[in-house]
Formats: C-alpha cells, structure tokens, sequence
C-alpha cells in the first residue's frame, strides 16, 4: 500500500525533480566557471577579498531557486488532487485519512530535501577548491536562510492548493508570501546566523499544516 | 494535531502580521529622530550644537553661517583662507594649512560594529617594503589553533610562514585562538600598522609583518579589560593607533609606538546601545556619545583632560505622537533588522503603557461578535479569545485568516 502511494507520488513529481536537479546543476556549474574565470583572470586575491570585505557573493544566483523548486514540487504534487477533487479518492481508500495525507507530504518534502542536499553538497565540494572553510562556512552559513525559505515554500504552498475555498486560498496565500519574505531579508554575508535555529523550528512545524487544508477538504468546506 | 496544526499556523501568521503592519505603520507615520551634531570651538571656548540646519549655542543662541564658519576655523580654514578672514594665529599658535590637517580628524562608533559578522580572514600587509604605494598580499591568515596564512591562488597553507608568525605569537604568550582581530584590510592607507588582536584569554597584542619577519608586542593593560571592540585608524597626526571599546571600563586609545592605554573620559559609555562621536582638532578633541533620545558632549584639551561638556535630552520616540499612536495601537512588534546590529533576528518590541489594552479589548469584541454570528459556541473558542485578548489586532486578523471550524463537527445543540 505505502509502495503503491509513494510511486503514485513519485510518477507526480519525478519530471520536477530531474528539472530541478537539472538547474540546479546548471547554475552550480555557471558559479564555478565563473568563479575560475575570475580567479584566473582578475586575481585570486582580490576575488577573496571582495568577498571578505565588500561582501560579493558568488553564488547570488542559487538565491530563489529553493524557492521555485519548492513552489514546483508543491504544484507538481497538490495540483493534480485538486482538480475534480481527485484527492478524495485517495480519502475513501480504507487507511487512516490523515495518515495518507502525511505519507504523501513527507514523500514530497524528502525528495525537495534531497534536491537541496545534492545542491548544497556539490556547491561545497566545489567552493572547496578555490576557497579556505571559512569562506565556505561563511557562504553556507548565507545560503541556508534561501533553502529554508524552499522547504517552507512547499509546506505553504501545499497548503494553499489543498483549501478548498478561494479566499482563504488568498488569506493564506497573504500569509505565506509574509512568512517566506523573511528569509530573504537583505542581510550581509553570514548575518542569518542567530536566526537560523528559529527559523529552522518554525519551518519544521510548519511541515504539518497541509494537515489543516486537508480536513477542511474532507469535511467539504464550501 | 489537525486542531494543533491550526494553531501553528495562527502563531506564523501573528509572527508575519507583528512584522507587517508595523512597518507599514511607521513608514506611513515615522517622524526622522534628532540626531544633532556636537563640535567644540577653541574661539569661543564653548559648544556648536549643529541641529538640522540650526546652528546655536548651548545656550541655544543661532549663529549665521559666517558666524558658524569664523567660529570653527579649523573645520572651514580653505574657505576662510579664502575670504582672508583666517586669523594668522590661533592661542599664539602660527596657522598654517598643513598643520592644520595633519591634527583633524574623524572618528564615529554605532553599536551597529559590536554586533555584526566578521570576517575570518585578514591580509597582512608588508609594513615596510620600501615602496611608497602598499600592495595586496597574495595570502590571508586566520588565527585559529595556530596562525595559518594561506595563498588564496592555490587555496593552500604557506608553512613556512605559518610556523614563523605562530612561534612569534608563542613567544609573547599568545593564547590561541583569537579574539578580536582589527585592522585596516586596505592599501588606500598612509602606512601599514598591521593588526591589533585579543587571544582567548583576553589580552591585547599587536602584530604586523617587517620585511617578511613577524613584529609581535604583546601591550600591557592597566587592568583587566573586557575588550568588546577595536578599531584600527590612519590618522594623520599619528597620535594613537587604535580605539579600544570595553564592555564597562569604558573606552581608550593606544597610543602610537608607546602603547600606552590612554582612557577617554566616556563613563557610562555602554558600546552595545550607545553611539560614539570624536572629532579631533589642532587644541581640542570633542567627543559625543549618544542615546537614542539624548547625548552627552566633552571637550578635552591635547592633554585628554576635560575642558567643557554638554548634554542634552529630548523627547523619547514613545513620547511622541507617532510613537503614542503606535504603543496604542499595537501590544507589541517584531522586526527582523535592528538599528543596534548587523543580524537579523526577530527582535521582540514590546510597547510601553497599557494604552494598547484598549484595542485589544476592541479586538475581542470583534472576535466575540464574529463567532456568535456564525453561530459556533464560544466555548470551544476560549482559545482564540485569549490569544486575540494578548495579541490584540494581529490575533484578531490570525484566526480569521485560519479560521477555527472544528466546531462544525458537533453541530450546535438546537432547542
């Protein structure tokens, strides 16, 4: 049963999922040309130093694209249940309604994590070629609030496609866009830092509130 | 944990509206804050408080602008050169243009600098090169279990010169890591002074590069001081090195090639709130420190003995109106970025006075009302009420925006 669900969810998303890889692995590899490019034709040192001292980033690139693979995994997933209430099919199967509701949820926000792991781990082995840790850690430290910003992307969005009435689709929507913003309040490099934990927390419970918009639709709220 | 999950969402949506409406609420409304500027005047042997575009006196006497200008000659000496107004000397001082600004200078401090990433990585320059323009080293060092440079073009550690400055830093009784490290990372500077860096236990050393060899000076305190903050300086009367900011011993200069600690007279300086002003000149140097709502001025002498001080207090932004209007409207607010630092976290505002009460009760009006018209029971609704009763206007909009229909499954007892 879980299997059967998985591999209905994986047949949703799987297209998302190799698109994002894949643009995610054309941006890293436009980072690097770039950042080579720079370092062999402008000066290492002075690459280093624009990054130490007047805070260029590198990577400014991958900024929103956690954030459009979220909204992508979200629609790819959600979409196609809210279209002549699919969904309900899924709830008249003979398993606990929430049950699958939360299977199909973490299915979705695995593969997103995954997505951004593959990401973020290749970025650090590549920044590991041209630049000390702490430059790394200083840039990761930078790049987490934009990933976090992709997972609660797609928790919200979930939320937003399952309700069943649009103005709270709206409501939510005025919300979500609120909550999201945070993340990307503009900082300098490393200032995220004492808020990463906060943020981390409120995005980790945030995971479970499709769970709301799914019994709104289950009990028919019109 | 659906009715759970409801909750959590009404808690985010709080959280966005305590950062929302605010904003939005002091964009529309904000007044600019005073924020006068203090100099000492050796002519009149008195304060200039430069408020907006007013210029006075302490005593609030206005000075025109040809009075303001004859009265700090050292700030306006090219334009009353000029006019041929420039007195030739000055407490029998011969003025001349390069003396002049050899002693000016300018130095400010917000606590925006305590609180604020820094960087790891620092280039040493070579101080003594032999050439007039410095260049850009082609490695960095951090000081973590040892001091470590490393060639940014091969992103490799130099060991060679690792060993030789962490043997020098060993010898001074550095105790690694370190703290503070503050420099000039820049050759758009007069000369190179290297580095002023605290080691974990808290000691202030300086360190720079001579001809390729390490110049290590560990400075001797007066007493155990709690460094918080450096700032290196390239002035050009070379007086001092560096500003030492302590967490409450207040604030000191290093002075050049002596290193003695040398105290301002800034007590009740506190480096995390307050700003920090210095403005120096050929006889005097004139510090401000300042609140949000008031400032302290002191004059000193070229000896650092206090010759005069000013202060001033005005109005707290709470106390006026739009600030009223605010603590009566709103409980409280959050803000992601705060004047006093460079990190973002969500800086929880309470607003002062209990004036807000008003609206909050307002709020659980509405709130009441909107239930009873639905016609759900308020007692499964006790707690919306108490969160719209503490959170005022944002809990009014947060359950409405999630609104709380479980009490739809047990339809309403009909009599």
């Amino acid at each position: 049963m879980l299997k059967s669900i998985l591999y209905k969810e994986w047949i949703k998303i799987r297209l998302v999922v190799w698109i994002a890889l894949g643009l995610g692995l054309l941006a890293l590899i436009n980072i690097f040309l770039k950042v080579r490019h720079d370092i062999m034709f402008v000066d290492a040192a002075n690459y280093w130093y624009s990054f130490l001292f007047r805070g260029f980033t590198y990577f400014s690139i991958l900024k929103f694209l956690p954030f459009v693979i979220g909204l992508a995994v979200a629609i790819a997933q959600y979409f196609p249940e809210t279209v002549n209430k699919r969904i309900k099919l899924t709830f008249h199967l003979p398993v606990s309604e929430n049950g699958i509701l939360i299977k199909m949820h973490a299915f979705g926000a695995v593969m997103l994590l995954a997505i951004f792991v593959v990401i973020l781990g290749l970025f650090t082995a590549g920044s590991a070629i041209f630049f000390p840790s702490n430059i790394i850690r200083a840039s990761l430290l930078t790049m987490l609030p934009w990933f976090l910003a992709g997972m609660a992307t797609y928790f919200m969005v979930a939320l937003i496609l399952l309700e069943p009435m649009w103005i709270f689709r709206g409501l939510y929507a005025a919300a979500a866009a609120g909550f999201v913003t945070i993340f990307f309040t503009g900082a300098s490099i490393g200032a995220f830092r004492p808020v990463l934990l906060p943020l981390t927390l409120i995005t980790l419970v945030l995971s479970c509130v499709v769970l709301f918009s799914g019994y709104r639709f289950r009990k028919g709220e019109m | 944990m659906i009715k759970f999950s409801r909750y959590i969402l009404v808690a985010t949506a709080i959280l966005v509206a305590s950062i929302v409406l605010p904003t939005l609420f002091w964009t529309i409304f904000e007044k600019v804050p005073r924020s006068p500027n203090i100099f000492y005047s050796t002519i009149t042997e008195d304060f200039v408080i430069v408020d907006g575009s007013k210029k006075k006196n302490p005593e609030g006497k206005e000075y025109t602008s040809e009075e303001y200008e004859k009265i700090l000659p050292f700030m306006f000496f090219r334009q009353l050169m000029a006019d041929g107004t420039m007195p030739d000397s000055i407490n029998g001082v011969l003025m001349e243009a390069p003396s002049i600004s050899r002693a000016s200078s300018f130095y400010r401090y917000t606590p925006k600098r305590l609180d604020s990433p820094v960087p790891t990585l620092w280039p040493m320059f070579e101080s003594q090169s032999g050439k007039v323009n410095l260049t850009m080293p082609e490695d960095y060092f951090r000081i973590e279990k040892r001091m470590e440079f490393i060639v940014a073009r091969t992103n490799e550690v130099n060991e060679e010169k690792s060993s030789l400055f962490t043997a020098a830093l060993a010898e001074e009784g550095f105790s690694f890591p370190a703290g503070i490290i503050a420099g000039i990372p820049t050759t758009r500077k007069s000369c190179d002074e290297g580095y002023f860096i605290t080691d974990s236990a808290g000691a202030l050393f300086h360190v720079k590069m001579i001809k390729g060899q390490p110049y290590v000076v560990r400075i001797d305190t007066p007493e155990e001081l709690d460094i918080v903050y450096i700032e290196a300086v390239d002035i050009r009367s070379k007086e001092y090195y560096c500003y030492v900011f302590t967490r409450n011993k207040g604030v000191f200069v290093v002075m050049d090639e002596v290193y003695d600690l040398q105290r301002l007279p800034v007590d009740g300086f506190n480096p995390s709130i307050h700003t920090f002003r210095l403005t120096a000149d050929l006889f005097n140097k004139c510090i401000t420190v300042m609140g949000s709502n008031w400032y302290e001025a002191i004059a000193l002498d070229d000896m650092y003995n206090v010759v005069a001080t000013h202060g001033e207090e005005w109005e707290d932004l709470y106390d006026r109106p739009d600030g009223k209007m605010f603590a009566s409207l709103f409980p409280f607010e959050t803000q992601m970025r705060d004047d006093n630092s460079s990190f973002v976290r969500f800086y929880f505002k309470p607003s002062p006075g209990v004036r807000w009460l008003i609206v909050n009760l307002l709020a659980l009006i509405v709130t009441v009302v909107l239930i009873i018209r639905r016609g759900w029971p308020l007692r499964s609704n006790i707690p919306d009420l108490i969160i719209t009763a503490v959170t005022g206007v944002y809990g009014l909009i947060a359950t409405q925006f999630f609104p709380n229909k479980f009490s739809k499954v047990k339809p309403p007892v009909k009599n």
